[in-house]
């Protein structure tokens, strides 16, 4: 066995060097990192100093308002909009599901940098789509890109846009994997396709919903993309920034890799804080 | 209660008949059961009496009123489900109480109900359990439950014990036999296994790719089956079907002798058709109607291949001279010894070519 396990392990040795080097080590140095002052030459260890500047700086709060507001308001809508896209994704009335299938996964596939550019090109306030719609039905212009409001709800939007259909596909896997007898069985007892839906399609796909619910925190604690992107590196005034454009811009623009380092470890501790508590909250009750 | 009247009732899907044309009366607490192997439209037959699967041609009654066009929930069924599909997030008392609770059901008559069946199938000690932590048993307890509490007119039972071990199946086989004692409801019980069906069954409807075989009482089907298939299909193990041919008439009735054997001949007393000597028959004997040497018409010489102890009983597998394989059953203290027997046919049906009785 011991031999067996050997040999094992040497197979495995290319990539477990591979993921100490660039996985690992990354992580145990950044951490090391957010406890040094890395503006002078040589770097000293100084556990305050980024710690320290964190607890008091404007700027990582507002990023931190940022990214909590988008998690607060875009996550349950996306999942809300997801549950409603799997519902009718799994209607036996529903033709061409494949294609439907396809065409709400799509976004995630379209490249970063080209959906940003159309939503830029949409949102636009002279000849954008989005305003020329709005002014047909009588509303007015929104200047999507000055406005902090419009800002971040653009940047919801576009969230949503791209991950929905993703949550769609998974909630919708979750749903076949309900056995259908269980919903004859409340057919046969005078059950609603409405109440079916809330005491019995919701329950079951619990642990599925709470799975993307985890997922999108995690993926909304590092939102990047679509404030450097869209809103042009969190504008207007940083009124979308969020905290992966707060570790980028302190990182990689201002060099500052140790209160980088410390931004980083606070979005992991969030997302793991609020992921914890996700769960605790939905745990089930014996 | 109510009785339950199927006409002419055919399913197709697309292009493909999978009932042609069912008819059947059942009667007011009658308990009925559709057998026959898998795919011979029997569960099909079930979901269309209970409005689960559309019907493509003719009428379903029940309790003379014609529900082709009513909702499942509107005909006064209740239905038990081979996977028991509980509803897994709930309690026992939940599963048994969820159709009355959400139908709006005053709740002393929801609890009254509740407690009846849990009383009824001895579950009451389970209330509280979700369904994963119950055993395969107790689950189509509750299942059977859920139906009771409906006090629906008519129960239907698709392949309800499929899912247990044999043991079990057993015991539950009786449970359920004492339940339609108690209650007195008509119920519908689908399954493949012809033991269940001689069993549980007042009547039996023998199915066989969609076509309606035999219908009749359990011992009837075995005692007079009309058709080959009826015959094979009910009675463990099954009949042996011997090629013969028929080589005259006397008295008693037409001569038969059996392919491949010397001068091995029986007298068939048939009353509603003279075959044609020389016309091809097929000679079906139950495994318990083959006697000693001399004991019946004619005597066969047949070589063993395996011997099954079964305790008071033994089944023998046996190969006559012709090559056909036959069972044959004897009392365990009259096993044979030797590898090769003569035995005597004591009791026979005769079948044409197609398949059909020869009375």
């Amino acid at each position: 066995m011991r031999n067996r396990n050997a040999t094992a392990y040497r197979f495995l040795t290319p990539y477990l060097l591979i993921f100490a080097i660039f996985w690992v080590w990354p992580i145990i140095s950044s951490f090391i990192i957010s406890f040094q002052a890395t503006r002078t030459v040589p770097w000293r260890f100084a556990p305050s100093f980024n710690w320290g500047r964190l607890i008091g700086d404007p700027a990582f709060f507002n990023a931190l308002k940022n990214t909590l507001l988008i998690l607060v308001i875009q996550v349950p809508v996306m999942i809300a909009l997801a549950m409603v896209m799997a519902v009718l994704l799994n209607s036996p009335l529903l033709k061409a599901r494949g294609l439907y299938r396809f065409a709400f996964f799509a976004p995630v596939v379209v490249g970063e940098v080209a959906y940003s550019a159309v939503f830029r090109l949409m949102f636009s306030l002279d000849f954008g789509i989005v305003n020329k719609l709005l002014n047909s039905i009588g509303l007015p212009k929104i200047d999507w890109f000055s406005n902090v409001t419009p800002a971040m709800a653009l940047i919801m939007i576009a969230v949503t846009w791209r991950w929905a259909g993703y949550n769609a596909i998974i909630l919708l896997a979750g749903m076949q994997s309900i056995p259908e007898d269980v919903y004859e069985a409340a057919t046969l007892d005078r059950v609603s396709k409405l109440k079916q839906f809330f005491y019995i399609t919701l329950p079951l796909l619990k642990p599925v919903i709470v799975f993307c619910l985890v997922l999108s925190i995690i993926g909304t604690m590092q939102l990047f993309t679509e404030p450097f992107l869209i809103t042009e590196r969190g504008g207007p005034g940083g009124g979308t920034e969020t905290l992966g454009l707060l570790l980028y811009r302190q990182g990689f623009r201002s060099l500052n890799f140790g209160y980088a380092s410390a931004v980083a470890y606070t979005m992991a501790g969030l997302a793991i804080a609020i992921t914890l508590l996700q769960l605790w909250l939905t745990r089930e009750k014996q | 209660m109510a009785t339950v009247t199927l006409s002419n009732v055919v399913k197709r899907f697309g292009a493909f008949t999978v009932v042609h044309g069912a008819s059947m009366d059942i009667k007011d607490g009658e308990f009925v059961v559709f057998v026959g192997p898998s795919g011979c439209g029997k569960s099909t037959l079930l979901r269309m009496v209970a409005g689960l699967e559309d019907i493509s041609g003719g009428d379903i009654a029940i309790g003379g009123k014609l529900v082709n066009d009513v909702e499942p929930a509107e005909r006064g069924i209740a239905m038990v489900f081979q996977s028991y599909a509980l509803y897994p997030h709930m309690s026992v008392e939940q599963n048994l109480s969820f159709g009355l609770r959400m139908t709006g059901n005053p709740k002393a008559d929801t609890d009254r109900r509740v407690k009846r069946a849990a009383e009824i199938l001895r579950i009451s000690e389970l209330m509280e359990r979700r369904p994963k932590k119950l055993s395969g048993g107790q689950r189509q307890r509750v299942a059977i439950g859920r139906a009771i509490v409906r006090e629906p007119q008519v129960f239907l039972f698709d392949e309800p014990l499929s899912n247990l071990d044999a043991e079990l199946r057993v015991q539950m086989r009786v449970e359920i036999s004492r339940l339609h004692k108690e209650l007195g409801a008509t119920m519908i019980y689908v399954t493949h296994d012809q033991t269940e069906a001689m069993t549980l069954a007042d009547r039996i409807v023998v199915l066989r790719a969609g076509h309606i075989e035999q219908i009749g009482r359990p011992l009837d089907l075995y005692d007079n089956p009309d058709n080959l298939f009826v015959a094979g299909f009910v009675g463990s193990p099954k009949m042996n079907f011997i090629k013969a041919h028929i080589v005259g008439q006397d008295a008693r009735g037409v001569v038969v002798e059996l392919a491949g054997q010397d001068n091995a001949r029986i007298v068939q007393p048939l009353t509603d058709v003279t075959p044609e000597v020389g016309s091809k028959v097929i000679v079906g004997v139950r495994p318990e109607h083959f006697g000693g040497a001399g004991e019946g018409d004619t005597d066969l010489v047949v070589a063993i291949d395996v011997i099954e102890h079964l305790g008071g009983t033994s089944f023998l597998y046996a190969r006559t001279k012709n090559g056909e394989d036959v069972v044959i059953q004897r009392d365990a203290a009259k096993v044979p010894t030797t590898s090769e027997i003569t035995v005597s046919i004591r009791k026979s049906y005769l079948f044409d070519e197609k398949g059909l009785r020869l009375r």
